[in-house]
Parts: structure tokens; C-alpha cells; sequence
């Protein structure tokens, strides 16, 4: 019931591992897989050693709502492939985050990612507090980058969007148009806390990321935006928690969804979920995930107010 | 509410060596609500405001909401902490992590083994096992004379039911040597018998840890180590702190793994990861 082809990557589960989280070593990533995941992403890699932001680096600011700016922190892709390696020697379904400085710097790291065993590439140009972002707020060098990469590499191309934007469907069409196979959205929304007793922002970097409950609903818009204009799947992420979270996105038009922030309640939650999503359908006669998608669109939406 | 910051003042410091001090500060603050009060063995995150932010065990805590931590100067950010004073902020997140397990009621013998400055997160967990009237053994190894701390608090639990050792590496106090040795020592006067039941609680450098577990695996002692590693979250979700191959995270699976645990560990006493993630050996 759960099974679900999203661009060629055949899954158990429509919950994959989002980038960032728990990511960096095999025995993690393993984990999650046992927990039920469908797949599993990498923390994004880039083409060398980066130590990323000081902390604090990753903090919560409402229950269940985080802010971080890791700032691409990642061992570089030379040294992840090992990583790579161990985790397809347990056949795991692997999605591999990549990030890079150039189209070129992009393709080198996609491709070394491909070689060592990646089953998908998604590509990072949305992080809101490095560089990368700069890529994911134009539509012109979005399309340049996914079309050189989707001429290099053979495994599914996915690209992570960047909700930071005036309009988000200009980039996902740049994205489409240059070949991406689906588009996850979104990446977390920029944001800031400041302390008040020492009247200073608590992230090391001044600014972050929220992600986590506060931006579930807007995730589910941006998916319910994308839906009316991509031909592409959509990768629904954004404050996943719960079952409800989950075919909220499918009615919005997610093929599969991402889950992150919610692991800090343990990985153990993946598969309450999954069994919430299986009861679901069950109670309301369907057969398959994908029956679900973008049922939400049925319904007319006033556009007009009344006067 | 306990993975959020909060920023308190600084309320006391005491000096416990020549690059020890321990800064106690108030967690209830007005916030009764949402107060979790610590239990053994668990730590929080310290944030210097504009250096850095680090795990520290909690060294001590009471029913009013004061916490202690007690910090060596090692690094920038310790050598931050060290040049704070009194009403300076902090911010603090925790308590997290797991808690030390008390012995069984008929646990015969108790042995508690800090080496350096790891000798603080057992601190609580020596005061309740007095309050509770178990007999146990503290080894607090350092490298010399002037690093030894507690000594106070320990000459308290100093009686029938309890010794405390003192080893420095170069026999400037004590007994001369690594507290590992001493251990072992110490457990050989004792039958196989009794140490069947025995249980042993360590937090240190990972390398002297890991002579402790072997010599715990080879006389059948119950073992429960601190672990450190680097993490930015502190709640399972930068994956920094996994220990392969089982992907135990130290900052929620542990920072307190048992015998049981630490035997499956490939990573235990040989690698950590540094910040980028990259596996490196222990120093």
C-alpha cells in the first residue's frame, strides 16, 4: 500500500530521510531504514572539507520547531564516498545531497556521489544561509546547472527548492525545463531569534533555517502551488510529525514526503507513521498512496471574495 | 522544552584548582512550568554568547534549580567560560541525554573510576549512592597533584562503607600511575565471586574508558561509561555523535552506554567524528 515509484526509485515507504539530518554516517542512516523509511538522504556534500558554522548551530525555539545554520558543514565528498560504499552494501534506497561552487564543482561531486553508488542525486541550492542560495533564487542559473548536471549523471536528478523566493514556480519550471526528475519542497524558511537577556541573536551565524512544525503549512501551499504547474513529481517536506502531516502533502500533490526535525523525538517515530498512513487507507478504501495525490485540487477554491 | 536555550546568570564560582572552577547557576528561573530537573550522569549544552557552544556534564544540582557545571580550561571556549564572573549570562539547554542506573540493592561492590576532569559527571552519582548507603570505591586519577578536585566533597563519603583513591601519573599524590591500573589493582583483592555483582561507573578520556571496559569484560564487571563526542544539536539530529556500527547517537542514546552496548561499539576507545563529519582516530 505503502509502495511508491517516485521517478524511478522504487520505495517501501513514502517517507524518505531529509538532507541534514542524521546524514553523515552509514549506522544513522541504517537506523532510519529500519524505523521504516523509504529512503534515505545524505547531509549535503560539497567538493571539500568544510567545518561549517560554530555553534549554536542547530537549537529549538518552539516545541517541535527548530532554527539552524550548520552552514554545508560536510567531510567532502572524497571522504564520503567510503560512507557511501558501506551504506549500498546494505542496499539501502540512497539519495546523496550534493552541493558544489560551480556547475562544474556540482557535476565532480554528483558524479564521484553516482560512481560510488548513489541511487539519486538531489541537488542543494537552497540552504538559506550559504552561498549555494544565491543559485536557487534565479531561475536563469538554476536552469544552466540542472541541465549541465542532467546531461552528466544517469540516476534520478531531484531538486531541492528554496521557499525564500518572491515565486517559487518560476524556479521549479527552470528546474523542470533543465531536467530534473522531481523537485523536494521546500528547504527551511529564513528566520532569526534574538535573545533578550544578552540582546544578541543565539545562532553563531546571526540567521538560520526554521524547519519543524511552524512551517509544515507553508510547505503544504508551496506543494499545492507546484502541483498546478509541474509535470514533475513533488517531494512534499516541511514539518512532518504525524501521519496527518503525510497525506496532507499527498492531497496537496506530494508523490513522497521528507521527514527531518521531527527525528529529535526519536527514529522510532517513522514507523508509527507509516502505520498511521496504512490505517488511513485502509479506512478510507484505498488501495495505494498514490491515489491520494492531489486530491485536495478536486475542491474549488474561492478565487474572488465575495462583495 | 529542554532542547531550548535559556539564558541565566552566573550565581557563584569556585575555584577548584589551578584550571578547574565550577559556575553554578539557576534554571527555574521565574520558568517554573517547563523546569526538568537533571538526573545522574546527564549534561547540557553551554553556549558562550559569541564563542561557542559546548556539551558540559551536569556536576551537580539541587531542588531549587540550581545546576553546576565544573570546566577545565582546555580550549577557547572553556578558556571563555574561564574568564566569566558572577551575573554574567550563560545560556543553557538540557538536562540531556540518558542517566546513570543505580546498582542493584545487593550490589556488593561499587566502583566509581573519573580520570581527570571526567571525575565531575560522577559527582552526583557518588553523593546518591552515599545518601542510599552503598558501599563503593571512588579512583579519581589525574595527571598531577595541583589537578585534583572534589576532595572535600569526597572526604565526606570517606567511611566504612567507602574509600576513595587517588592515582597522579607522576606520583606527585597518591598512589603513582593510571587510574586503569589502580582499578585493576583494586579488583584483584576482591573474589570473582563478589565481583559477579559488582558494578562500575566511569567517565573520562575515551582511551583510559576503554581499559576500564576491557578489564570490567574480563572479570565480569557490570560497566556504565560516560561518552563525549562532538554534536551541534544535542537531540538526535546532526548525527555527529554515531558510533558505528549500531548508529547509537551519545547525545540521546546515551552519553551512558552499558557493558552491553559497548561491546557492539567499533567506534568505542578508537574513532569519533570531527565537525565535518569525517571519522577520525581519538587523540
Amino acid at each position: 500500500m505503502l509502495e511508491i515509484n517516485l521517478s524511478g526509485l522504487y520505495l517501501d515507504s513514502p517517507i524518505i530521510l531529509a538532507s541534514g539530518i542524521l546524514g553523515v554516517s552509514f549506522s544513522s542512516m541504517k537506523r532510519v531504514i529500519d524505523a521504516g523509511a523509504g529512503a534515505v538522504t545524505t547531509k549535503s556534500i560539497g567538493p571539500r572539507p568544510r567545518k561549517g558554522y560554530k555553534n549554536p548551530s542547530i537549537i529549538e525555539i518552539y516545541p517541535e520547531t527548530f532554527m539552524n545554520s550548520v552552514g554545508l558543514g560536510n567531510p567532502g565528498i572524497n571522504d564520503f564516498c567510503s560512507e557511501i560504499k558501506e551504506i549500498k552494501k546494505l542496499n539501502i534506497p540512497l539519495i546523496v545531497s550534493v552541493f558544489g561552487d560551480s556547475n562544474d564543482s556540482y557535476i565532480n561531486v554528483a558524479k564521484k556521489a553516482e560512481q560510488s553508488g548513489a541511487d539519486a542525486i538531489e541537488i542543494n541550492i537552497s540552504c538559506p544561509h550559504a552561498e549555494v542560495s544565491s543559485i536557487g533564487i534565479d531561475e536563469d542559473l538554476t536552469f544552466s546547472l540542472i541541465n549541465a548536471l542532467k546531461g552528466e549523471l544517469s540516476v534520478p536528478l531531484f531538486v531541492k527548492l528554496n521557499p525564500n523566493v518572491t515565486d517559487i514556480g518560476k524556479i521549479a519550471l527552470a528546474a523542470e525545463k533543465g531536467g530534473a526528475d522531481a523537485v523536494v519542497a521546500i528547504n527551511t524558511v529564513s528566520a532569526m531569534i534574538i535573545d533578550v537577556n544578552t540582546k544578541r541573536p543565539i545562532l553563531s551565524h546571526g540567521s538560520g533555517g526554521l524547519s519543524g512544525k511552524a512551517i509544515h503549512p507553508i510547505a503544504v501551499k508551496k506543494v499545492y502551488d507546484l502541483y498546478k504547474i509541474l509535470k514533475i513529481p513533488i517531494i512534499g517536506c516541511g514539518g512532518v510529525s504525524n501521519w496527518k502531516d503525510v497525506i496532507e502533502f499527498l492531497l496537496a500533490g506530494a508523490t513522497t514526503v521528507q521527514i527531518g526535525t521531527a527525528l529529535n523525538q526519536g527514529v522510532e517515530i517513522i514507523s508509527e507513521i507509516n502505520h498511521g498512513v496504512m490505517e488511513y487507507l485502509k479506512q478510507n478504501n484505498y488501495k495505494s498512496i498514490i491515489e491520494l495525490k492531489g486530491l485536495a485540487h478536486k475542491y474549488k477554491t474561492q478565487e474572488v471574495p465575495d462583495f | 522544552m529542554k532542547n531550548i536555550i535559556r539564558t541565566v546568570k552566573i550565581k557563584n564560582i569556585t575555584k577548584e584548582c589551578h584550571n578547574i572552577k565550577t559556575f553554578t547557576f539557576n534554571m527555574k528561573n521565574g520558568e517554573l512550568e517547563d523546569y526538568i530537573s537533571p538526573k545522574l550522569g546527564q549534561f547540557a549544552l553551554i553556549w558562550v554568547p559569541g564563542i561557542d557552544e559546548v556539551p558540559m556534564s551536569i556536576s551537580g544540582y539541587d531542588n531549587d534549580g540550581n545546576w553546576s557545571i565544573t570546566v577545565k580550561n582546555v580550549g577557547e571556549c572553556t578558556n571563555a567560560i574561564f574568564q566569566l564572573k558572577v551575573s554574567d549570562y550563560i545560556g543553557v539547554r538540557g538536562p540531556l541525554g540518558n542517566y546513570f542506573e543505580l546498582p542493584n540493592e545487593d550490589s556488593k561492590i561499587i566502583f566509581l573510576i573519573g580520570g581527570g576532569i571526567g571525575i565531575a559527571s560522577l559527582k552526583c552519582l557518588a553523593s546518591e549512592l552515599y545518601k542510599k548507603k552503598f558501599k563503593f570505591n571512588i579512583i579519581e586519577g589525574v595527571k598531577t597533584e595541583n589537578e585534583i578536585i572534589f576532595m572535600n566533597d569526597f572526604q565526606a563519603f570517606n567511611n566504612e562503607n567507602s574509600e576513595i583513591f587517588y592515582t597522579t601519573d607522576d606520583g606527585s599524590y597518591g598512589l603513582k600511575g593510571f587510574a586503569s591500573d589502580f582499578f585493576e589493582k583494586l579488583i584483584r583483592g576482591y573474589s570473582q565471586e563478589n565481583l559477579s555483582d559488582s558494578m562500575a561507573y566511569t567517565c573520562g578520556p575515551e582511551k583510559m574508558m576503554y581499559k576500564i571496559y576491557k578489564i570490567c569484560e574480563t572479570y565480569n564487571i557490570q560497566l556504565q561509561a560516560s561518552l563525549e563526542r562532538i554534536m551541534r544539536c544535542g537531540c538526535g539530529l546532526c548525527g555527529l555523535c554515531a558510533i558505528d556500527p549500531l548508529g547509537l547517537l551519545v547525545c540521546k542514546d546515551g552519553p551512558i552506554f552499558k557493558s552491553e552496548y559497548l561491546r557492539k561499539m567499533e567506534d568505542f576507545g578508537k574513532f569519533k567524528r570531527d565537525i565535518t563529519g569525517k571519522k577520525i582516530p581519538l587523540d
